[in-house]
């Protein structure tokens, strides 16, 4: 019986390709976030305004959001 | 609150500011200059369309890719959308000149993780200049100042800010404040 050769441009083999490059770079984007929060908090001490308190907010809610992202797509690719 | 020239700005606050310290102008690069970033962001928010679009010029069909990548791919082109406004946003409202009635303080963010504060005692201020160039910087009248202080200290620069002339005018009446109305000058008007 002949040995069935696998194609590696299959499109599974692509998908899982893929979906670990979608994982690297989401990983990247959340120590990026990451980074945002730290540079918004220094910004914030900089120039205290009244909306620094909320701009902090954002950036940390922005970071949870990244690293939920993470989760999410390792469970749904 | 996002205005780019501000005078005697309330609820502000500078790090490092004495108790007994006024701002008495707060200046932001003129909201024109956020042009480039705002394309950019409205450059890529685009991107899914013109994939759409242009998927099948090139025979590529969109069915081959599941759904699920699709979907994601969707939320991380909207992620870059968001980051890009954001950091634009942040370097925009954060890289501030000010006036205080001691200091001149630049407030520069390049990147982020680069911080530079300038700070130069209006009292070691020896002239202003303003300049403005161009069509965009005509048309809605911003330009930069370039402050020069006394001995080695490295000049301070206010880029795109609206009004130059009038912000060079500002800061030399407040340094005039310092030496008498210009009596004890020693800077010409």
């Amino acid at each position: 019986m002949p040995a069935i050769q696998s194609n590696p441009f299959d499109l599974e083999v692509v998908l899982m390709f893929s979906k670990a490059a979608i994982l690297l770079i989401l990983i990247f984007y959340a120590i990026f976030t990451l980074l945002i929060v730290r540079q918004v908090n220094l910004m914030s001490k900089t120039l205290i305004t009244k909306i620094s308190p909320i701009v902090k907010a954002f950036s940390i809610v922005h970071a949870g959001f990244a690293i939920g992202l993470i989760i999410l797509v390792w469970g749904i690719l | 609150m996002f205005s780019s020239y501000i005078e005697h700005p309330i609820g502000c606050r500078l790090e490092g500011q004495d108790p007994d310290e006024k701002i008495l102008l707060l200046l932001r690069a003129h909201p024109i200059t956020n042009i480039p970033w705002i394309v950019f962001a409205i450059f890529v928010f685009a991107v899914p369309f013109i994939v759409q679009k242009a998927a099948p010029l090139f025979e590529f069909s969109l069915a081959l890719v599941p759904q699920s990548f699709i979907l994601v791919l969707l939320i991380i082109n909207y992620l870059l959308v968001l980051v890009v406004t954001f950091e634009g946003f942040l370097s925009w409202y954060f890289n501030v000149y000010i006036v205080t009635d001691k200091n001149i303080v630049d407030v520069d963010f390049h990147s982020i993780l680069f911080k530079n504060i300038d700070v130069a005692p209006l009292r070691n201020i020896e002239d202003t200049s303003s300049s403005m160039g161009g069509i965009l910087n005509s048309i809605f009248h911003y330009g930069n100042v370039t402050i020069q202080t006394a001995g080695a200290t490295k000049n301070i620069d206010f880029q795109s800010v609206p009004r130059p002339h009038h912000v060079a005018d500002f800061i030399l009446d407040e340094v005039h404040k310092i030496y008498g109305k210009g009596k004890d000058a020693r800077h010409p008007v």
